[in-house]
């Protein structure tokens, strides 16, 4: 049922389902329809236009009636298009599964000879076939399954050989289950998606080769119709009466298209990914559809700024208020560490600065960001382009994925430094080795020319650090950049930052949920929880005192401060869902203080001076701390 | 009325493309082919351009152009006059013929035309032990299987004696087996001659590109006069409808066997239609041992059944005219004019059915979708399938590729199919009937008999006709025949073919001969 | 890489091997006898039989086969006897025409398709894209010799633009110029097909790509859009497009059957279905295990594209 509402929300799948559904409707009743006898003669009027007297669709070379042949050739090839592909299918998943599930000797031997035929050009197979079974429909349809089952085999063996060892098969091998039984109830119902896509997929490919069949006069046999040997005997008029060839050419177009249409509906439907929407690409920049008042700059003494920034997710009819109107600053070597679970936001609100959320389905709706005074938000593409990487810097989380698989590290390096200073390649290529140099990478004039892969986690964390510091920017933001590492490589390169931000005199934003680690960075921090900041001040006066309920918790996870990586797991419950947010505080529901009023209104965030918290029951009277 | 719409839909269809034409265009206009150059449209690349080793008509278009015989057809006529031999004799008793041969004449190659190279053609095609018999195969060498020996007088006579009277043998000589290659072509080339042919007609052979054209050179020095042409290219386009669009785009000047749905396109004043009637007979085999059509009537009434008018003015858009029965009026010395084709009956053909007690006979109909001769095989086939249909029979078509339909058909019907579609082009009124109408000529003796038709009657004129020498005799001993068969109805008897030609507005004096051979010495391009 | 192309090599030897078994038996197999392409309507019987024996097509199905291998692998491919000429000659001649044929549309469908597929990707549902997908998907359903013949009647009958058919003008061509005239309505018929299934296979990947953290490292760098699309993200769906192209070639040849009988185009394909058809055995044989091994050393040839353009696959 979910299929089906998946399916029909795709317009142009649904569009394709509908003419499909009306031409397999027409097809039905075609033998009920009054229609004339499609094989009867009439040579005296051959030739007939469409609209003539009798005649809808008009006359063939013996004048018999183009409609009635038509809708009984639709008939007879949509039957072998279903029928090809199903025992194609059929007989492919079998062969696939056996060879992919088997393995070994008997995958290597079936897999050579499915390597040999799709070695040897299609068409020849099928017209050797026919050439060996004889003329005729059915044996063109044989041909043409035949054919195909190499690549189905092929496909459904990939899946299987990935099925093969997972664990719930293993656990039917050792209850003692067997093959054909593990192979029925365990592998079939996990592969039946893959052979249903690939069957949607090549439904339509069937019908155009048992059509390209019996073009060549080796399918049906005359005086029977299918839209093949229609377009075949045409064929001969086509200069005189192009109608004829048109009518079931046309059709062949109409249900092919339908077919595919409707596959790719299909396709999109059952696969996972795609039916989460996630298959969509972002834009160079994310979407701003910015709505009220834009807040100025306030404090000036700040790098960057960010003003009730406000980012949310569309997906479908759901609006994910990701981040919740967001006030942060920073100064010139100043760090600041934005701290909170997973979920909370702050990686979006990171990315809203140089407008790099994802979008669609990303979209700031509202707020600011200060650059040296000036709001990016909204800016245009080039502007914003210009400013990243060379003012504005980023070091992302798993540098595995960040960093391109196919370019070498320097060359990456290179660009980064070339997009924004037209130097030489060479002088750039110097300044690269520089940089690995700087970040402390050894042999860095051989290491410049290795692939990331070949490199280690704390490596080529290293080389997105160094890729940041490129063009000497005057802001970096560091997402999580040290999570995916072991402890004493987290070390070395926090105190790498802590080094370049005191030499450099650059603003930091380091994004983390690791209280250990904002300990031994930053000088203030923001606590942010479901889209927004609750707490904030100097990083001493909210560890020694922190205000907000949750951020306590937090710290309560850390038993020992800077002593290593910490995990936040241990608050009980779960983030809210940003797309349902109640009024009131969002922790409320997880927290042991929470009373009515909680619920109720917005709460604001305030403190004294440098200090903030959006609570009415603070753990603690806020003091003026100091930075 | 028909052809405005007909121009709505072409329209309708530019349309459709134009635009992306207009994005890829950048061809110029097709150019016409120059002057003193001729290019026709073959419906098939040649096998070989060997005589003696080709059976086709495709191939025989340009072999008669290249080659010459002892004999040809007098232009337009199936009658011979002489060729590369002046005169020759036949003695008494029919089995002796004695040829004078024209002197002076060479080969392309340089060699000599004499009459060593004639008994060198004769015995490479009939001696096993003739040194270059293994350059064949020669499958119609048989035309010539009565020839005993063939000697060499002197320089300029040669003598063929005949193991018995054979009537066709002088028409056989002018057929393209009978036609004379080059002795020293053959000895140097050997099994590739028919890549490198050399004869003495009024075309060199200059190029043959596989699957792109042969070249023909105009013979300056040819015996009977120089062509009028330069050069000559025969270009392979085996789809009629490509053909036809090449010959409406100005890519070939001259084009064969035009499929009749196209006919109408060359209705106007840049191209000629050219039409000839030629000996060819296009019928249906019955199979007279078993099924339904081992009776007479049933045969009968299938003769009656088919609407063989409508075939032949819509399907053929009158490109044959309706056969009466087994010999074609081409050779009108031995039609017989008396006959009259079966009517279009259909209730007669049910009474015919009724009282075989044949209510609703099943048929299978064995259709090919090609080859040589077969005009139209697929519509005909179901044309008459439906006629077939309409007064009863139950009939299943099976439809073959033309050489898996001859491996089909000329082994016999028995206990395959009870009807098949053929057609015959021939050059005597014997070699149809004796080929496949005589009780000798069912397949296991080795003929094409492939419906076991046999009637002693018919065996015996046949017999007699190809010994006698009188041509009168013989007309009268074919006429009898034809009489008979056509009575017993070993076959349906459905077209006799106009062959046909459409030539662009550039070529004069193209004229297509009743032997379906193409002669272009005399034609003249602009 | 010269360690892993010879490995690569000898693994295809098996598969060509089986090729050749394949090929022989299923000629072997098929009804229908030589001799009647040769004789023509006048084949009795007994004539057959003669050139079946002088064919040597009498003796043991095991022994003909180890004959014709054993040939081949002497570089004797045969006499084609419905052509009267060396196997080998016929094949080179008629494969370097569909090489032509192939080559130019497999060139014209992996770069237009590519393109198309990009593009689309990058302006995602906007109308480039719809307009992209439609054509693609039109392209995908028509078949070829349909729309072969539709380009005949429109772009050489009508408008007479391009030559009807053939590879080259009758007389006095054969010139860059005539054979480019001549190769663009087949060529560009023959790669609608694949062009769609590029341009399809070149969006997914370039979506799927489109989306990883190294396109937005690259944004975050301020590389310009055209470099991140057409660079970065197209060289990555690469590694997903490359394999589908060997699969392409192989239908693309295929597909030139079609275009070849269309368009009377000299090439191999055509060569073949009519061998087939005249069951001349030999030139089957050749043609196939010919087309078969050029298959199999372009898939080599693209699974060596494969990982040089790809570090991470070990060689």
């Amino acid at each position: 049922m979910q299929f089906l509402t998946l399916l029909m929300r795709n317009r142009l799948a649904a569009a394709g389902g509908i003419v499909l559904s009306l031409v397999v409707l027409l097809a039905l009743v075609t033998p009920l329809l009054p229609l004339a006898n499609p094989d009867v003669t009439d040579t005296a009027n051959r030739f007939l236009m469409p609209g003539a007297q009798g005649h809808l669709l008009g006359t063939d070379h013996l004048g018999r009636d183009l409609l009635a042949r038509l809708l009984h050739g639709t008939r007879l090839s949509l039957a072998v298009g279903f029928a090809a592909a199903f025992f194609a299918a059929f007989f492919g998943a079998a062969i696939g599964i056996i060879a992919g599930y088997f393995g070994g000797r008997t995958d290597n031997l079936i897999m050579r000879g499915v390597d040999m035929l799709m070695a040897f050009p299609y068409i020849l197979l099928a017209l050797a076939i026919v050439a060996a079974l004889g003329p005729g429909l059915t044996n063109a349809l044989i041909a043409v399954a035949a054919v195909n089952i190499p690549f189905f085999a092929r496909n459904i063996r990939g899946v299987t050989v990935g099925l093969a060892h997972k664990e719930f098969v293993d656990a039917a091998r050792l209850a003692g289950l067997g093959h054909t039984r593990i192979i029925l109830t365990e592998i079939l119902p996990n592969v039946i998606p893959v052979i249903v896509i690939a069957m949607s997929t090549t439904i339509g490919w069937m019908i155009l080769e048992t059509a390209g069949l019996s073009f060549l006069g080796l399918g049906s046999q005359p005086p029977q119709a299918d839209l093949g040997s229609m377009l075949g005997e045409a064929r001969g008029a086509l200069i005189t009466n192009p109608h004829t060839s048109i009518v079931p050419g046309a059709m062949i177009l109409v249900i092919v298209m339908g077919i595919n249409l409707l596959g790719d509906g299909v396709r999109d439907a059952l696969d996972p990914r795609l039916r989460s929407g996630a298959l969509t690409r972002p834009m160079p920049a994310t979407r701003v559809e910015r709505k009220g008042t834009i807040p100025d700059q306030g404090d000036g003494e700040a790098v960057l700024s960010l003003r009730q920034l406000q980012t949310q997710f569309h997906v479908k009819n759901r609006i994910y208020k990701a981040v919740g109107g967001v006030d942060l600053k920073v100064a010139p070597g100043e760090c600041l560490g934005v701290i909170g679970e997973s979920g909370s936001g702050k990686s979006v609100t990171a990315l809203s600065v140089m407008g790099l959320v994802a979008s669609p389905p990303g979209v700031i709706t509202g707020g600011a960001v200060y650059f040296q005074g000036e709001d990016l938000v909204g800016a245009p593409y080039e502007h914003l382009r210009s400013l990243r990487g060379d003012k504005v810097a980023y070091i992302f989380q798993d540098p595995l994925a960040t960093l391109h698989p196919l370019y070498k590290v320097g060359d990456q390096l290179i660009e980064a430094i070339r997009v924004h200073h037209p130097v030489g390649r060479s002088e750039a290529r110097a300044r690269a080795v520089a940089l690995l140099k700087q970040v402390r990478i050894p042999n860095a004039e051989s290491r410049i020319d290795s692939y990331p892969h070949e490199m280690s986690g704390g490596m080529r964390q290293r080389v997105g650090i160094a890729m940041a510091l490129a063009n000497d920017p005057e802001v970096i933001i560091a997402d999580e950049p040290t999570t995916a590492l072991d402890v004493t490589v987290q070390a070395q390169i926090l105190s790498l930052l802590d080094e370049l931000r005191r030499e450099r005199g650059l603003a930091i934003v380091f994004i983390t949920h690791d209280f250990g680690v904002v300990a031994q960075l930053c000088d203030r921090v923001a606590v942010m929880y479901a889209g927004r900041i609750v707490e904030t001040g100097p990083t001493e006066a909210v560890l020694n005192a922190p205000a907000h309920p949750y951020t306590s918790r937090l710290i309560a996870c850390v038993p020992e401060l800077g002593g290593g990586r910490r995990r936040l797991e241990a608050i009980p419950g779960l983030p809210p869902a940003v797309d349902r947010l109640e009024p009131g505080c969002a922790f409320a529901p997880r927290c042991l203080k929470a009373s009515a009023a909680c619920r109720e209104g917005d709460i604001a965030l305030e403190g004294p001076g440098m200090r903030a918290v959006r609570c009415i029951h603070p753990e603690a009277e806020l003091e003026e701390g100091v930075a | 009325m028909k052809q405005g719409m007909l121009n709505w839909t072409r329209r309708g269809v530019l349309a459709a493309g134009t635009a992306l034409g207009l994005a890829l265009s950048m061809g110029p206009a097709a150019a016409q082919t120059p002057p003193g150059v001729l290019i026709v449209g073959q419906i098939a690349e040649p096998k070989a351009l060997d005589p003696a080793a080709v059976t086709a008509v495709n191939d025989f278009r340009i072999l008669m152009n290249v080659y010459d015989g002892l004999v040809r057809y007098k232009s337009g006529t199936l009658e011979v006059e002489p060729a590369l031999a002046e005169s020759w004799e036949i003695s008494e008793d029919g089995t002796t013929y004695t040829f004078k041969l024209r002197e002076g004449v060479t080969f392309h190659d340089g060699s000599a035309f004499d009459a060593e190279a004639v008994k060198f053609n004769f015995d490479r095609m009939l001696k096993e032990d003739h040194p270059f018999h293994d350059t064949g195969p020669f499958p119609l060498a048989f035309f010539f299987s009565s020839v005993e020996e063939v000697t060499v007088i002197d320089p300029l006579t040669v003598e063929f004696q005949l193991n018995a009277p054979y009537a066709p043998f002088l028409s056989n000589l002018a057929y393209p087996t009978g036609l004379i290659v080059s002795p020293a072509a053959v000895e140097e080339y050997g099994a590739d001659y028919g890549r490198h042919p050399s004869g003495t007609g009024p075309f060199t052979f200059a190029e043959w590109e596989s699957n792109t054209h042969v070249i023909l050179n105009a013979n300056g020095d040819y015996w009977d006069g120089a062509p009028e042409l330069e050069t000559v290219v025969f270009r392979p386009i085996t789809d009629a409808n490509t053909r036809t669009a090449e010959m409406l785009a100005g890519g070939i000047d001259l084009m064969v066997e035009v499929p009749p749905v196209a006919l109408s396109e060359f209705e106007g004043d840049d191209f000629t239609v050219v039409e000839q009637a030629g000996p060819h007979v296009w019928f249906l085999i019955l199979n007279a041992k078993d099924g339904p059509f081992a009776e007479k009537a049933v045969r009968q009434a299938a003769n009656y059944a088919v609407n063989k008018t409508a075939l032949v003015e819509n399907v053929l858009e009158g490109t044959a005219e309706v056969a009466a029965g087994p010999t074609p009026p081409a050779f009108a010395w031995a039609y017989n004019e008396a006959l009259e084709p079966y009517p279009y009956d259909p209730e007669k053909a049910k009474a015919l059915l009724a009282e075989a007690g044949m209510e609703a006979p099943e048929v299978t109909f064995f259709v090919t979708e090609g080859g040589s001769g077969m005009l139209d095989p697929v519509a005909m086939g179901t044309a008459i399938q439906a006629d077939l249909e309409a007064v009863g029979f139950d009939v299943t078509i099976e439809t073959y590729e033309w050489n898996t339909f001859l491996g089909e058909v000329n082994p016999g019907l028995e206990g395959k199919a009870d009807m098949a579609e053929m057609a015959w082009m021939t050059n005597d009124p014997d070699t149809l009937p004796y080929l496949a109408l005589r009780t000798d000529a069912w397949p296991d003796k080795g003929g094409f008999n492939s419906g076991y038709y046999s009637n002693p009657e018919v065996d015996e004129l046949l017999e007699k006709a190809r010994v006698s020498t009188s041509q009168d005799e013989r007309a009268s001993l074919y006429q009898e025949m034809q009489a008979i068969v056509q009575e017993d109805a070993p076959w349906v008897f459905v077209a006799n073919w106009k062959q046909n030609a459409v030539t662009s507005s550039a070529v004069e004096d193209f004229a297509l001969e009743p032997s379906f051979f193409l002669l272009l010495r005399d034609v003249v391009k602009n | 890489m010269t360690g892993y192309i010879l490995k690569r090599l000898l693994s295809a030897v098996p598969v060509l091997l089986g090729i050749t078994v394949i090929v022989f038996l299923i000629m072997a197999l098929i009804p229908g006898d030589p001799a009647l392409a040769i004789l023509g309507a006048y084949a009795t019987p007994e004539n057959v039989a003669k050139i079946n024996r002088d064919l040597g097509l009498d003796a043991p199905l095991v022994a003909r086969y180890f004959i014709w291998l054993g040939n081949m692998l002497t570089g004797d491919f045969g006499t084609s006897f419905s052509l009267n000429r060396p196997v080998i000659d016929e094949v080179l001649d008629r494969f370097s025409a569909t090489l032509l044929l192939a080559g130019t549309s497999f060139l014209l469908c992996t770069l237009l398709g590519i393109a198309a597929g990009v593009i689309s990707a990058a302006k995602q549902y906007g109308w480039a894209d719809k307009g992209i997908t439609f054509a693609v998907l039109l392209g995908i359903s028509i078949p070829s010799f349909f729309l072969g013949m539709m380009m005949i009647l429109i772009f050489a009958v009508e408008l007479r633009w391009f030559p009807v058919s053939g590879m080259k003008m009758a007389y006095g061509g054969g010139g860059f110029a005539d054979v480019a005239n001549h190769l663009v309505m087949p060529a560009f018929a023959l790669a609608v097909v694949a062009t769609g299934v590029v341009a399809r296979l070149s969006r997914s990947a370039m979506l799927e790509v489109l989306r990883q953290d190294f396109i937005r490292t690259a944004r975050a760098k301020g590389v310009r859009e055209g470099r991140v699309v057409w660079g970065h993200a197209l060289r990555a769906a690469m590694v997903g497009i490359i394999p589908v192209l060997g699969i392409q070639a192989g239908f693309v040849l295929s597909g030139a059957v079609y275009i070849e009988m269309v368009f009377q185009w000299p090439g191999v394909g055509r060569m073949l279905v009519d061998a087939i058809l005249k069951r001349d055995i030999l030139l089957v044989q050749g043609g196939v295990v010919f087309v078969a091994a050029c298959y199999v050393l372009f898939n080599i040839a693209v699974d060596v594209a494969q990982s040089l353009l790809d570090p991470r696959i070990k060689t």
